[in-house]
């Protein structure tokens, strides 16, 4: 199984390193290296520059797994961290990635949150985490509430708020007042200064949602990624059972990628596919859409689902560019957004690129708007377009004036790309996927801890072609 | 437990072991299962006669599921690592495994499923039930535990002959695929490399899902240009429009790779999609159109591909590449409009002032676009033979023959002059011929690799897209190797001598390697190492294993040895002398090094790098070599690997070798491969298989080389030493007055090599005939049965 693992800083220091195999032998003149256990000392430092500068194939990125010198080497990036794995065997990729995503989440739940600063303070308890979850390389086990048992470091609390939380429960700090921002954060083990845990659960509907636009506004592909994420501070471990919407349908019938369009407006809502979480019990879940499920301290997925199903995109684009003019042009830029208007978006971004000659881009946003900036990245010709809020129903346009250095060769829109749109909508899902109820089973009447149930909307990869 | 990984500490881990495999807490049972494998790892030995491995296998039967995997991972980590069958799984087992399956942790899931795949089922029926035992997992929100699944099921899938069975399969299988993508990106990496190996197989499993691959804005590079991949692989006449649709929008993105390989896409489809190929080229006009120059010489490199596929069916296009002509900076681009015009010079009417314009830098040209240069100007002088080709040609001739250093360019014109001035009828057959269509085979892997790496799903070796002996080098052969170092086996010294004829005669470039190189035979420096041990050559290979155990484990490495041939005389490397050959050892490949200092200060710090070559012979693992003092010594062997990082073009023994020190320059030196290193153990053959796979293989596959010097005097003798290097005996018969002998052999990546050696025993003169699926293979082949013969 694997060999090594470490943690690498954004400039390559070794935060954590641990060796399963190292082996002292007998020094000889004549050494062979093909044992599986000596992978060299100085791996880490192999890794990084290959990592640091990698050219190969083409490409400029590393690809998450790669051999140098027969030795394998595993990577993820979590948080500006690198989680590194090493091995000389012949072992599942899929099992080692998922292995350093697990335990940035393990240690993230011990520790709050996961950083270098907060790495380095609690280094210790890490060591006795990674002792407990990966024993000659073989995984044991990379749940936090097993691990409680064996685990006895208490973490040292590093101050969250002015760090950059984990995970996608991030999403919720920004802006919105309605949520305790910082008991996302705290350790599932820490003690509150006040000696007593509250009690609260965290239910979050995370939807990732990937739209395609054509040139004349008709969606070409469209899918949602979604998670149902809990994270449970409970004492004693309850059960709890989580009731999702009775029109809940599971698979495409038929398989043709056409059909479901019937299903538009029904009010079904349909799944392509979904996985669930090994403590979720699934008994009644045929019958009426209820997950029983026991939670495991920590934060972890309850069900991922995909859905192809046609749905009403948050936001419209339209695009267009005409000439101006010998070596001018004018580019208007109208976006609206299709959701009621108690809900507001944060952090949309626009982005476009603009031909390889464009030396000057002048902006005119609506006149009186605040909360609204516009640039223009002379390296990579973009044009950029920031919005701190946007209120439903509500519609924005930006007009560009865009001059050039040199005659254009074609038609002005093969040469300027794709819109793009990153955005988060808060308290609001596009699949019409609900948790109708959830309920804990009570210790007694007294018992009412708090329940957070909290849907957010993100784009993944929002594009309108023009 | 068993964390102290030190021989002494053996003895005292077993009695505590013991008792901990039996313990009633099943957190110690399950630590102490991992311990044994730790144990088995210092001292095998100890583990086998204490029997721990009987109580490893009662605790599969364990009633905590924790435990049961601990100890199946532990038990494959044993077998991994030995030689004898240890881990065998049963039927019972297989259910025992099944049951403990849906209780265990993820990622005792994946462990019990990766035992359970190397399972063969005895039947369709228990395939069936295997499968369906499975098909659960395919839920799981584990990615690993997903695709051991997946694996699992796909093999079984080979045994069930219902048709029904599989479709339904099929579609079970392709939601949770897809589900994959959905994770993180380095993930989404491994689901579709795996992905692209089995849509190769069983295309109709993700046939309706193209859509799923298309790329999203944000993915990184490298899920993007996996995605391309399969795009390609998944195009179809019913779904091409839309797939063309987005390589056009790729196409026109920002990165330079991306767009690369989107326009590199548009062209193979278009080979692969006879129906579709029209459009593809309009696409790729319209690309042209908008005159970004990497776009434009990516089209003009795979229209070339299209007009070879295609010929004489697009041709109108032309006129609209040869306006983008002078923007044309890159040789392979370059080259492929050359190629073009040359081709089709009888209608381009301005074919010879383009390619005028061409030959005016001709000498600065990179060779590639050289050799395409005197290629079309000879086929433009043979279309149109007026005055303007005329001078053309003795222009490239002149400059091709007198002025270049290339000597692939100097030998192709010296061939094209030659057809010229004796037969210009001839020259046009030749140069004119029809020449064979192409398809779309690039990224393709052949079926038996494919079947190698499907069997390999969710392991490295399909992220690699290699076979596992390609990177993994066994730990098994390990343990003997530290003490063969001493007593390498008479092979060595049998070749040493010709070897150092062949590596001098490897510094040449391959393409004049067929001329006998006599005058290098003479001045191959005599081995400077002293004499050989006295150690027989059968003697070693027989005895070899017991000669290992009575050979105290300490003596010094460096003294005795075969004598290696020299490639870095010590003239030539400032003091500093090189001694080195590939030698097979175990079953693996070394190569064998003598350093030896005769400067005045020591030397350290040395490390080695091997060019790219056709084997894609690499090292394994660092060099190991300790500081020199003056006047001294070392010896190494270095573990090597296979297919790393392979030289294109026909197969070649060239290996260029870089060593360096912390205290000299770099220095480069050339050896020779030779094929008889990688005859693999597995090479033999039954007799009824050899019959059937030679007339399997098309006569065109068989080549034919006589060895006039060679004299067979006892066959005895000879069998025996090609047995040792791995050449099988399988039959002998009596031809007239001659004896005719056949033999196996076998080089990774499952080549195989049928051999019949011709011979008069006591008679000069040997005739060889070899049939392999590979015969670009057989210059080497020869080279390494001649060594082996005159030995």
């Amino acid at each position: 199984m694997i060999s090594q693992f470490f943690v690498l800083s954004q400039r390559g220091d070794n935060i954590v390193f641990r060796d399963y195999l190292y082996k002292a032998r007998l020094k000889r003149l004549v050494i062979v290296t093909t044992d599986r256990g000596e992978v060299a000392k100085g791996s880490a430092e192999i890794f990084f520059r290959k990592v640091k500068f990698w050219k190969e194939d083409g490409q400029e990125e590393a690809p998450p797994v790669f051999n140098v010198d027969g030795v394998n080497y595993f990577h993820v990036k979590v948080v500006g961290l690198l989680f590194v794995a090493t091995t000389r065997v012949n072992v599942s990729p899929s099992l080692v990635l998922e292995l350093l995503q697990r335990i940035a989440r393990v240690i993230k739940d011990y520790l709050g949150v996961l950083s270098e600063d907060s790495l380095r303070k609690n280094f210790v308890l890490v060591y006795e985490l990674l002792d407990e979850v990966i024993d000659f390389g073989y995984m044991q086990t990379t749940s936090t509430e097993v691990l409680k048992s064996y685990i006895f470091n208490e973490p040292i609390v590093v101050d969250a708020a002015r760090l950059q939380p984990l995970g996608p429960a991030a999403i919720f700090m920004q802006g919105t007042k309605r949520m305790p921002g910082t008991a996302i954060t705290k350790s599932v083990v820490a003690n509150e200064p006040g000696g007593r845990k509250r009690e609260e659960i965290f239910v979050d509907i995370i939807e990732k949602i990937s739209v395609t636009f054509s040139s004349s506004g008709y969606i070409l592909t469209s899918e949602i990624d979604g998670t149902i994420q809990m994270k449970s501070y409970l004492t004693g471990n309850p059960e709890i059972r989580l009731a999702l919407n009775e029109d809940l349908s599971i698979g495409r019938g038929g398989g043709s990628a056409n059909d479901y369009r019937s299903s538009y407006g029904s009010g079904a809502v349909i799944l392509d596919d979904c996985n669930f979480h090994e403590s979720v019990r699934l008994d009644s879940f045929d019958m009426d859409r209820t997950l029983a499920l026991v939670p495991p301290d920590g934060e972890f997925p309850v069900m991922n689902y995909r859905m192809t199903q046609e749905f009403k995109p948050p936001f419209h684009i339209n695009c267009l560019i005409e000439e101006a003019g010998h070596l001018k042009a004018e580019v208007i830029l109208k976006v609206r957004a299709e959701f009621p208007s108690n809900i507001t978006a944060n952090t949309v971004v626009l982005e476009m690129p603009l031909p390889k000659y464009t030396t000057r881009a002048s902006f005119e946003l609506e006149p009186g708007v605040t909360g609204q900036r516009t640039d223009f990245k002379g390296a990579n010709k973009k044009l950029e377009w920031d919005l701190e809020k946007f209120v439903g129903g509500v519609e924005h346009t930006l007009r560009a004036k865009l001059t050039f250095s040199q005659e254009l060769h074609a038609n002005i829109i093969k040469e300027a790309g794709p819109v793009s749109m990153t955005f988060t909508i808060p308290m609001y899902n596009v699949s019409r996927l609900q948790v109708k109820y959830l309920q804990i089973a009570k210790k007694s009447s007294s018992y009412n801890p708090y329940r957070w149930v909290r849907y957010v909307t993100q784009a993944n990869s929002y594009v309108a072609r023009i | 437990m068993g964390c102290i990984r030190v021989d002494k500490i053996t003895e005292y881990l077993c009695d505590p072991l013991q008792r901990c495999l039996k313990d009633d807490d099943p957190y110690v049972r399950k630590t102490a299962a991992i311990c044994v494998a730790k144990l088995y790892d210092i001292n095998a030995e100890l583990v086998e006669d204490r029997g721990f491995l009987d109580s490893l296998k009662d605790l599969i039967s364990d009633n905590n599921p924790m435990v049961v995997a601990n100890a199946v991972a532990a038990l494959a980590e044993i077998q991994e690592n030995s030689s004898g069958p240890i881990f065998e799984i049963t039927t019972p087992t297989l259910t025992k495994l099944l049951t403990a399956l849906n209780e265990c942790t993820e990622w005792g899931q994946v462990f019990i499923l990766d035992a359970l795949s190397r399972y063969k089922a005895s039947d369709a029926r228990e395939a069936e039930n295997i499968v369906e035992r499975v098909t659960p997992r395919l839920q799981h929100a584990n990615c690993a535990v997903v695709l051991s699944a997946v694996k699992m099921i796909l093999q079984q899938m080979e045994l069930i002959t219902s048709t029904d069975v599989v479709r339904n399969l099929c579609k079970k299988m392709a939601p949770p695929l897809v589900t994959l993508l959905s994770a993180e990106p380095e993930i989404q990496y491994v689901a579709l490399r795996n992905i692209n190996l089995i849509v190769q197989r069983r295309p109709t499993i993700l046939a309706h899902e193209i859509k799923v691959f298309f790329c999203k804005y944000n993915d990184p590079i490298y899920v993007k240009m996996e995605k391309l991949e399969i795009m390609i692989k998944l195009a179809s006449d019913r779904n091409i429009d839309q797939v063309l649709l987005e390589f056009k929008e790729y196409a026109t993105e920002v990165d330079v790779d991306f767009v690369r390989k989107a326009v590199r896409a548009i062209g193979r489809c278009a080979i692969k999609l006879e129906r579709a190929a029209e459009r593809c080229i309009s696409v790729l006009l319209e690309l042209i159109k908008i005159k970004v120059n990497y776009v434009v010489q990516e089209a003009i490199i795979v229209i070339k591909d299209i007009f070879r596929r295609y010929p004489n069916t697009y041709e109108s296009i032309i006129a609209t590449l040869c306006e983008s002509l002078d923007t044309l900076d890159e040789p392979e681009a370059k080259a492929s409009m050359i190629w073009i015009i040359g081709e089709y010079a009888e209608r381009i009417d301005n074919a010879d002032e383009l390619l005028e314009s061409f030959l005016e830098s001709f000498p600065e040209e990179p060779p590639q676009v050289q050799l395409q240069l005197l290629t079309a100007t000879v086929k433009l002088f043979l279309k149109k033979p007026t005055e303007g080709p005329q001078q053309m040609i003795q222009v490239v001739l002149n400059n091709a023959t007198v002025e270049t250093d290339n000597p692939d360019l100097r030998d192709r014109a010296y061939i094209y002059w030659r057809l010229l001035s004796t037969d210009p009828e001839a020259a046009k057959d030749v140069v004119l011929a029809e020449k064979p269509v192409i398809s779309d085979d690039s990224n393709q892997l052949d079926s038996t690799l494919l079947d190698e790496l499907l069997a390999n799903i969710a392991t490295l070796s399909s992220v690699y897209h290699k076979p596992p002996d390609a990177f993994v080098t066994r730990a098994k052969t390990a343990t003997q190797k530290t003490e063969d170092d001493d007593y390498p086996d008479g092979n060595e010294t049998r070749y040493s001598e010709t070897l150092s004829n062949a590596a001098n005669g490897g510094a040449s470039p391959p393409s004049s390697s067929s001329v006998p190189h006599a005058a290098a035979r003479q001045s191959a420096p005599a081995p400077a190492a002293p004499a050989p041990a006295a150690v027989p050559d059968l003697l070693s290979d027989l005895i070899g294993l017991d000669n290992n155990q009575i050979v105290p484990a300490d003596q010094p490495a460096t003294s005795s040895g075969p004598p290696l041939p020299i490639l870095l005389p010590a003239g030539s490397g400032q003091g500093l002398q090189i001694s080195a050959q590939l030698v097979r050892q175990d079953g693996q490949i070394f190569y064998s090094l003598l350093f030896e200092n005769n400067t005045q200060i020591t030397l350290d710090g040395f490390m080695i790098q091997f060019n790219k070559n056709s084997f894609g012979l690499a090292a394994a693992g660092p060099l190991q070599v300790p500081p020199l003092a003056p006047g001294a010594s070392a010896r190494t062997l270095l573990p090597m690997v296979l297919f790393q990082n392979t030289s294109t073009g026909p197969p070649n023994t060239l290996l260029q070798v870089a060593v360096k020190n912390s205290q000299q320059p770099v220095w480069y030196f050339n050896d020779k491969i030779l094929l008889h290193v990688f005859f693999t153990e597995d090479g033999r053959m039954e007799r009824t298989s050899f019959l059937e796979t030679w007339r399997s293989l098309p006569d065109s596959n068989e080549v034919l080389k006589e060895f006039p010097g060679i004299m067979v005097t006892s066959a005895e003798a000879t069998l025996d030493r090609l047995a040792a290097s791995n050449m099988f005996f399988i039959a002998k018969r009596k031809h007239a007055n001659q004896d005719v002998f056949y033999f196996s052999a076998k080089i990774p990546r499952g080549i195989p090599f049928l051999i019949e050696l011709t011979t008069i025993i006591g008679n000069p003169g040997v005739k060889c005939a070899i049939k392999t699926p590979n015969p670009e293979m057989a210059p080497l082949f020869f080279e390494a049965v001649e060594t082996l013969l005159k030995a």
